[in-house]
């Protein structure tokens, strides 16, 4: 009989002491993030640059001292875009790692399939790479996201492009499934503004190899804006094929064409190519000071120039430090909440957007800007655009 | 008019690539009855290969493309000597899974090397400017795609008639029992059939290298070399290559002239009613015309 009060008495003494440590993944001196990249799969072109930007960002933060005395840690898991192991990936997160919070995890799949999951753990939900209103919509407590719906950025891009250049025809070309067609809806939404309907458009299965007849078609339609819903390897192709007709039409691809490689891979044919850009990519060339060193930065680490995935990773991984840091010493899920919602993000080296969270909007940022290729590289020809 | 002629040799210039590839699905089975699902990973492979020995070594472009086809054919020719002879016998199933699992093993490796995984490649400096004949814009890199494919498959005829090695091929595809007995060491022969199967597929790499570049997924294009493979009948090599250029032009032309979505739905639609109206290919068909 006593010997079992003792032991009531010895539990209700330590309630205390687990309620203290309820924050999973938060430690006296420890705070693990969990991130579910693409490292194998068809898009670990992108998942290994996010991963260094990240854990860039978190080195930087530690060997400052850490967040209120707090290392971080980045715990990575590769699903390699398969939905099946991402759900396996998000249980051994949640359940082994016990992660304070999930960043960036990569790729529309991925995030559809594991998100519910983690939600329901009470794990905040950042900034996925996914352009999907899912992310952010309806409004959730733990989902945060910084990257739009393609649909928003190319309503604005189409709109602004049409009234400056005054393009009577405008065309697209797509791929066919659900990234060409929400383009479309964009571009749609775009031409509506200015009063305009798209002349013609033509689509392209993934992995086609030849657009000799949809440049055709789009041709002999008189376009004299093409619209390009494509990935780096078709933008080249498309452009090259109207360069080679001598069809000097004007091009305007979505945030999936501006890459480095597009003009690294296209060369003169791809000179003039319109783009739109959600983070500018990190030249090294004519950079800022701190620019510069961020770059040498991080190609002594990791090896390797970074790229405008890296950037974005970096970002991230930055906005969490910045909440973490604003959500005091004593971190919890609700006060990280409060704290990025009521954050005042400064400008960043990069010149990417200023992101803005609040108590009813959890989209950080709606706009991006104008790039076009001049002289073999990417030069931003516009301010964000709403 | 000029447009139409603009597609067509577009068409022509991927109907090759499929041709090639057809072509080393047909010298394969017609040697040894297996179809290889590796041919699109061989391409792959191949053109990486190249890819290494000239941007990862340093080799000039021609002795980087001499050595990586010769490393293609050692390939082809090593599977077949360690791994695919065990299927013989077997029945056909095991080595169709036997070539479907070393595919995977292909990509797997590749996907291990982050340069390879990680980007995508160029082989050489970008595209010169197109060659102009009246209104006409050629591209270079489908001038030598067409070039290069009448060139192997010139090779190839000469190889098959006039030579005693291709003759015994020949003769062992027609019928191992009696090639075996006549003396044609048939073993040897399907060592020989994988190896020009596998150099055939990365040749059809390197074509295609300029068109859509060097990454992990160009090997999809199998997908459309098989059909032509089966409308050309399976067993024989000219029917292959023409049904390759056949169908490359008619998906171009499609492109073109249908309306919008038909140009994915034509190939597989002409592989049916080839497939319907004369079950034993094209070529077959051909010939029976010119038998009767």
């Amino acid at each position: 009989m006593l010997h079992s009060r003792i032991l009531l008495a010895a539990a209700f003494a330590l309630l205390p002491l687990a309620a203290g440590a309820e924050t999973p993944g938060v430690s006296h001196d420890e705070i693990t993030v969990g991130s579910i990249q693409d490292l194998s799969g068809p898009i670990a072109m992108l998942g290994a640059p996010v991963r260094d930007g990240m854990l860039m960002r978190f080195e930087e933060a530690n060997a400052s001292g850490g967040v209120h005395g707090r290392r971080l840690r980045l715990v990575v898991e590769d699903a390699g875009y398969d939905p099946k192991r991402a759900v396996l990936a998000a249980r051994k997160l949640i359940q082994r790692d016990r992660v304070f919070a999930f960043l960036s995890n990569m790729g529309t799949p991925v995030v559809m399939a594991s998100m519910p999951m983690i939600v329901e753990a009470g794990r905040p939900h950042l900034f996925p790479f996914s352009p999907h209103e899912a992310t952010y919509l309806p409004l959730h407590p733990l989902k945060f996201q910084i990257y739009a719906p393609y649909q928003d950025y190319m309503a604005a891009a189409t709109d602004y492009m049409v009234k400056t250049h005054e393009y009577s025809r405008t065309c697209l070309l797509y791929q066919d499934d659900d990234y060409g067609l929400e383009v479309m809806k964009g571009v749609e939404a775009g031409l509506a503004r200015q009063g305009r309907r798209l002349t013609e458009r033509t689509s392209y299965k993934r992995g086609a190899t030849d657009f000799s007849s949809q440049i055709a078609r789009l041709r002999a339609a008189g376009c004299d804006l093409v619209v390009l819903a494509t990935v780096v390897r078709e933008t080249v192709a498309a452009m090259t094929e109207a360069r080679k007709l001598g069809w000097e039409v004007d091009m305007l691809v979505t945030a999936s064409g501006y890459s480095a490689q597009t003009h690294a891979l296209g060369g003169p044919a791809v000179e003039g190519l319109y783009g739109v850009s959600v983070l500018p990519h990190p030249y090294a060339e004519g950079a800022t000071p701190e620019l510069a060193a961020w770059v040498a930065r991080y190609r002594e680490r990791f090896g390797a120039a970074p790229n405008v995935w890296s950037v974005m990773g970096y970002t991230a991984a930055d906005l969490l430090v910045q909440a973490a840091q604003a959500a005091g010493p004593e971190l919890t899920v609700e006060g990280f909440r409060v704290a990025l919602e009521n954050l005042q993000i400064r400008p960043d080296i990069f010149g990417g957007p200023v992101y803005r969270f609040s108590a009813d909007d959890h989209l950080g940022n709606r706009s991006g800007r104008l790039a076009q290729i001049r002289n073999g590289r990417w030069q931003l020809i516009s301010d964000y655009l709403h | 008019m000029l447009t139409f002629l603009q597609v067509l040799t577009s068409g022509i210039a991927i109907g090759c690539v499929y041709g090639l590839v057809a072509l080393s699905f047909v010298l394969i089975y017609k040697a040894t009855e297996t179809i290889s699902f590796m041919q699109g990973d061989l391409l792959m492979l191949g053109a990486f290969t190249v890819l290494a020995l000239n941007a990862g070594v340093g080799l000039p472009l021609w002795l980087a493309i001499a050595l990586g086809l010769g490393l293609m054919v050692g390939l082809g020719a090593g599977l077949e000597r360690s791994v695919l002879r065990r299927a013989l016998g077997q029945p056909h199933l095991t080595a169709v899974l036997l070539t479907f699992g070393l595919g995977l093993m292909m990509r797997g490796a590749l996907t291990a090397v982050p340069a390879a995984s990680h980007s995508m490649h160029r082989l050489g400096q970008p595209a010169d400017e197109a060659l102009r004949l009246g209104g006409l814009a050629l591209a270079p890199a489908h001038l030598m795609v067409i070039g290069a494919t009448l060139l192997v498959a010139g090779a190839l005829a000469l190889f098959f008639r006039h030579t005693r090695l291709g003759l015994a091929l020949r003769a062992c595809s027609e019928d191992p029992r009696a090639a075996a007995l006549s003396g044609v060491p048939v073993a040897a022969m399907h060592t020989l059939a994988w190896a020009l199967g596998a150099g055939l597929a990365a040749f059809a790499g390197l074509l295609l290298a300029p068109i859509t570049f060097i990454h992990l997924n160009m090997g999809l294009i199998a997908l459309k070399a098989f059909p032509a493979a089966v409308l050309g009948g399976m067993s024989s090599l000219s029917g292959a290559l023409a049904a390759g250029v056949f169908l490359g032009v008619v998906e171009a032309l499609a492109g073109l002239a249908l309306p919008e979505g038909a140009k994915d739905m034509v190939p597989y639609l002409l592989l049916m009613g080839a497939l319907l109206l004369f079950p034993n290919g094209l070529g077959s068909a051909a010939g029976r015309e010119r038998a009767r």
